[in-house]
């Protein structure tokens, strides 16, 4: 059976606090509803709990790769064309360490922004249920579940003094 | 805690310390007058046999006299968790009198400028050979006596707080200048710290610079590292920073503030702990590679005398400790967030600084001849004997006395400025959050 | 005090995206103007590469000239960028909020600039990808001991790192757009966006990334810079580049310039798109405050650069600071440098109506970069004069106008990038401008009340 995404607008943060309460109120996951907010409110604003996120894995898999790519250039085109330039030795370290630094960091960067893109689930091809006014202000609680439920969450969203209420395909 | 009992609280633990304190007295004197016979030992010793006493001399100026400026640079940016930490970075300030008797042998020690091309083109009464020993001195006597009116100015009100507690009369009345707590006089109370301590900031890069050169680099012929006193001043920030993590970490757990020292505190200063620690490699890395690039025989000298030669032992302890692992430890969230964590750190830190004083200073006065043009030779290592080990110790051992000896009188906790937290400080419900909200007075 | 509005957040999104939803005629005004000037600086290259570096005032034995120092103060100004907005992102300083977007787009363009300008500065610049690690065939590398091969490597970190940091940041706004617009702008929107809808979890990611990225990028920029000095401290066969303090003495001028930038750019911002209520007294003057100490730390390491050049008495440094103190032109430039950059716009930021008052800050920052460029030259120019021993070596320098026209034509490309940048996207972070709403607060204490900021406990 398809399942169904019901949105609920509030015009304060207040309003959408209390829906969200009554969804965890009704026995519904954490993983099934989500708040939509033109602004970034502090963590929990909502009552929602902690995000959790494997960010951090991504800047060090980064550095890796960079430090690796940066040894085997700093290294290597040392040893391939083995020329003294200003009396300093064919595998002079200093140099190489200058150049792991600037890649190290550059791989960390890249990859920090595939992880910021990844797991922020982008990109999404479809937006779903969506109202445009949520970027100008509205908070958008949406919730998906299962259609024989629709018309429950659409009590549960409705109760908390939406201003409207959608249904469309999860 | 309500603001009167502040008050009462941290006065009660400055007039009444516990048995634990006067035992550590008791050992601290006892190896400060050890350290005093390893002096009389030194006397006659050679201009070279004294680097470790001026190592140590510089050390206790690196870490003491720098340490107000923790207090000094959060103060100008209006930062709420330094309320805690304040009182006991300013009050290191009274170190800085007990490294005078350091100064003095150096001072006689120090060669005068005969001979050499120096910066010291002036010419000063006595001599113009001596320029250096006078513009030194009048700096490192600025110093000191800067840091005490920053320390007693900051200390006024509490003073005053002290002088009620005590019925109005005594030393207290004397310390509290009869103060009322106006309004005009916080207003001219804030605007002296100000003034003070934007005096005191200078001349600390003033003073580091003024030791680093004359003390250190202009014992090396050919040694030009323009640098060099700014990395000075750095590690110098690096280990103020570090012994006032040590010292609330002490004061939290024996001394029993802990209900003052919340983990903000630690968590604000250990960020800058970790960009001084970040910033000791920039320095360092931006003198070594100019030399190591340039090639130039005299240069490859230096490199050899203060880093890879006769004390890359020390070399190495100091860039481990105070580099290479400081960042690596502090990089995580977890060992910020932990007090005890953040002591050891800083701890390693210090210990790291020791060394690091050690290889510059040692190495720069074992060089016997300071007019040479270049520095041709890289001496042997001069390692330390019994009387530098005791006053290496009787040094340090000194210096922790007299802060000790200080928290009798002075509070070690700033009661107004916790007061004061409490007004700017208010907690607030943002829907389902808790939150603290911050007020910037302007 | 502090003169701020409640706005909502339709207003929010109506102001910032006037630039690129409706845009004043003054816009195309300008850019016409900057354009036509940046042609002409492509007509100059196009001349020198026809007919060679002979147009140039070169001359031995200065051949490091007006493009190199170019290079060094558009690199310092790239440097306020990332300083500005990740420093004071991780200080979560309120007054970065309408700084940080503008202080990165800076970055970008005048970063983009600077690299061109070794390029241009080659002769034959069409072997500039010579620089790359590329040829597997000949097994011919370049020599990454040259400070040369570290530079690329600097900058190019620094362009990528910068530009991601700009993009990431840029989402949010681009769904803000998405929403407001229609037909195949609507659809070019969508696409940039990847469907952002502003999910709790998308918004703490975002504030994640702006820490992580910022302190990821703190060590780039300080590095980038150090790497440029080191172009010219690595270097023995210049006595008076040969100085160990020349890497954080070029970053703290980078900052000195680059912050004194972002301030011009902030007050043209709000000139020329009319964003009073964003960008307010209060902004400018905690970040003259700013510019104020950096400027203090500044002269403190030009007070070091300058003294050890005197430290040892050594003839080859001593000629250097006399040409600099005693002959002219250089002595005269030499006053202008330091009137410029210190001695009248510094004492005027001790003054609140200053601090707090756009046409003299505007003005103010302004004498700064004539001052910080005229460094620049100082710096290179007199130390290459004077390289040799023997006084028969000696050399002159005047640029030739090919010089005089590309350096101009620079400072018109670096404005006409971030006029096209606002055509198409918020100059001013609309999440930023929003969320300082949410967590602005107010403390009672007896009769006054006291700006107050929430933060997370």
């Amino acid at each position: 059976m398809a399942n169904q995404a019901v949105l609920g607008l509030y015009r304060t943060p207040e309003a959408a606090a209390d829906a969200v309460g009554n969804l965890q109120q009704a026995g519904i996951g954490h993983n099934d509803y989500e708040i939509m907010t033109g602004v970034p409110y502090p963590e929990g604003t909502f009552g929602e709990p902690p995000v959790r996120h494997k960010l951090y894995v991504f800047p060090f898999m980064g550095a890796m790769i960079g430090l690796t790519l940066a040894i085997l250039e700093g290294a290597g085109t040392q040893l391939a064309y083995p020329l003294v330039t200003g009396g300093k030795p064919i595998l002079s370290v200093p140099p190489i360490i200058i150049i792991s630094y600037e890649l190290t960091l550059l791989g960390a960067i890249v990859f920090t922004v595939i992880g910021i893109i990844f797991e922020s689930r982008l990109p999404r091809p479809a937006l779903g249920v969506y109202d445009t006014r949520i970027t100008e202000g509205l908070i958008g609680v949406v919730c998906t579940c299962p259609e024989e439920r629709v018309e429950e969450v659409r009590g549960l969203l409705q109760r908390a003094a939406a201003i409207e209420v959608k249904v469309g395909q999860g | 805690m309500a603001s009167e009992e502040v008050a009462r609280d941290v006065l009660q633990r400055t007039f009444v310390k516990g048995g634990r304190y006067w035992q550590a007295v008791a050992v601290l004197a006892v190896v400060f007058l050890l350290g005093v016979v390893g002096f009389i030992l030194k006397l006659g010793d050679e201009r070279a046999q004294w680097g470790y006493f001026a190592a140590t001399f510089s050390y206790l100026f690196t870490v003491a006299q720098t340490a107000p400026v923790v207090s000094v640079a959060l103060r100008l940016a209006k930062n709420h968790w330094r309320r805690p930490l304040a009182r006991a970075s300013e009050l290191f300030a009274v170190v800085g009198l007990f490294n005078l008797l350091f100064f003095i042998p150096l001072l006689i020690l120090l060669p005068s400028i005969e001979g050499r091309n120096t910066i010291w083109i002036l010419g000063v009464w006595p001599s113009r050979f001596y320029t250096p020993h006078i513009f030194d001195t009048l700096a490192l006597v600025g110093l000191v006596v800067l840091g005490l009116l920053f320390l007693w100015t900051a200390a006024v009100p509490d003073f005053a707080a002290a002088r009620e507690q005590r019925g109005g009369r005594g030393r207290y009345a004397f310390l509290a200048l009869g103060w009322q707590g106006t309004a005009r006089q916080w207003r001219i109370q804030r605007a002296l710290l100000g003034l003070l301590g934007g005096l005191y900031f200078m001349d600390v890069l003033t003073t580091h610079f003024l030791i680093s050169s004359d003390f250190s680099m202009a014992l090396v012929p050919g040694w030009v590292d323009s640098i060099y006193p700014t990395f000075h001043a750095l590690t110098g920030l690096q280990a103020a920073v570090a012994v006032t993590i040590v010292t609330m970490f002490l004061l939290r757990t024996v001394g029993g503030y802990r209900e003052y020292l919340p983990m903000e505190s630690f968590w604000g200063l250990s960020k800058i702990l970790l960009a001084m620690s970040l910033m000791w490699f920039y320095f360092w890395w931006s003198a070594f590679i100019t030399f190591w690039y340039g090639r130039l025989p005299v240069e490859q000298n230096i490199i050899q005398l203060i880093m890879f030669g006769p004390y890359r032992p020390f070399f190495i302890i100091g860039f481990l400790f105070c580099c290479i692992f400081a960042v690596g430890l502090l990089i995580w969230n977890p060992l910020r967030k932990s007090p005890a964590a953040m002591a050891a750190i800083a701890a390693m830190i210090l210990v790291g600084g020791f060394f690091d004083r050690m290889r510059l200073y040692v190495a720069s006065w074992s060089l016997a001849d300071t007019t040479e043009h270049e520095l041709t030779k890289v001496p042997a290592a001069i390692w330390p004997q019994v009387p530098d080990l005791l006053v290496i110790a009787g040094g340090l051992a000194g210096a922790v006395l007299v802060y000790m000896l200080a928290t009798r009188v002075v509070p070690v906790m700033s009661i107004w400025e916790m007061k004061e937290l409490r007004l700017y400080q208010v907690p607030r419900q943002l829907v389902r959050r808790r939150m603290l909200s911050l007020g910037k007075p302007e | 005090m502090q003169d701020r509005r409640t706005l909502t957040d339709i207003q929010v999104n109506e102001t910032l995206t006037n630039t690129v939803l409706k845009t004043p005629l003054l816009w195309y005004v300008i850019l016409a103007f900057m354009g036509g000037i940046v042609m002409l600086g492509v007509v100059a290259v196009g001349l020198l590469v026809n007919m060679g570096q002979g147009l140039n005032g070169y001359n031995r034995p200065v051949m490091w000239a007006f493009f190199l120092t170019n290079m060094v103060f558009w690199i310092g100004i790239s440097h306020a960028g990332v300083m500005l907005s990740a420093i004071l992102r991780l200080a979560q300083a309120e007054f970065r909020r309408p700084a940080t977007r503008a202080a990165e787009v800076l970055t970008v363009f005048a970063l983009a600039t600077a690299g061109l300008m070794p390029i241009v500065h080659l002769g034959r610049l069409w072997r500039a990808y010579w620089i790359f690690p590329y040829d597997f065939s000949r097994g011919i590398w370049p020599d990454v001991r040259s400070q040369a091969v570290w530079d690329p490597h600097a900058i190019s970190t620094y362009l990528i790192g910068s530009s991601l940091f700009i993009f990431v940041a840029l989402i949010p706004d681009l769904a803000v757009l998405r929403d407001r617009t229609t037909g195949i702008v609507h659809s070019i929107y969508t696409m940039l966006a990847m469907g952002w809808r502003g999910t709790v979890r998308q918004w703490r990611l975002q504030a994640i990334a702006g820490i992580i990225l910022s302190a990821l990028l703190l060590p780039v920029f300080v590095s980038v810079h150090s790497i440029v000095s080191w172009d010219f401290s690595m270097l023995v066969g210049v006595p008076s580049w040969h100085t160990t303090i020349f890497a954080p003495y070029f970053v703290i001028g980078a900052v000195h310039s680059g912050v004194a930038g972002v301030i011009t750019v902030l007050v043209l911002m709000r000139w020329l798109f009319g964003w009073h209520d964003y960008i307010r007294r209060e902004h400018i003057d905690s970040l003259a405050r700013l510019l104020f100490v950096v400027a203090l730390a500044w002269f403190f390491f030009f007070m070091l650069e300058f003294m050890f050049g005197l430290y040892h008495q050594e003839g080859t440094e001593m000629v250097v600071r006399e040409l600099w103190l005693f002959h002219a032109p250089w002595n005269a430039i030499f006053v202008i440098f330091i009137l410029t950059a210190f001695v009248i716009p510094v004492p005027l930021w001790l003054f609140r109506s200053v601090r707090r008052s756009f046409p003299l800050m505007f003005f103010t920052t302004i004498l700064v970069n004539v001052g910080m460029w005229l460094e620049r030259f100082l710096l290179i120019i007199p130390g290459l004069e004077r390289k040799h021993p023997f006084t028969f070596s000696w050399g002159e320098y005047a640029p030739s106008i090919f010089e005089i026209t590309i350096i101009t034509a620079t400072f018109a490309l670096v404005a006409t990038m971030i006029l096209l940048f606002a055509r198409a996207f918020p100059l001013i972070p609309l999440g930023d401008a929003k969320e300082a709403r949410v967590l602005r607060d107010e403390i009672r204490i007896g009769r006054r009340t006291v700006q107050a900021v929430l933060r997370e406990e």
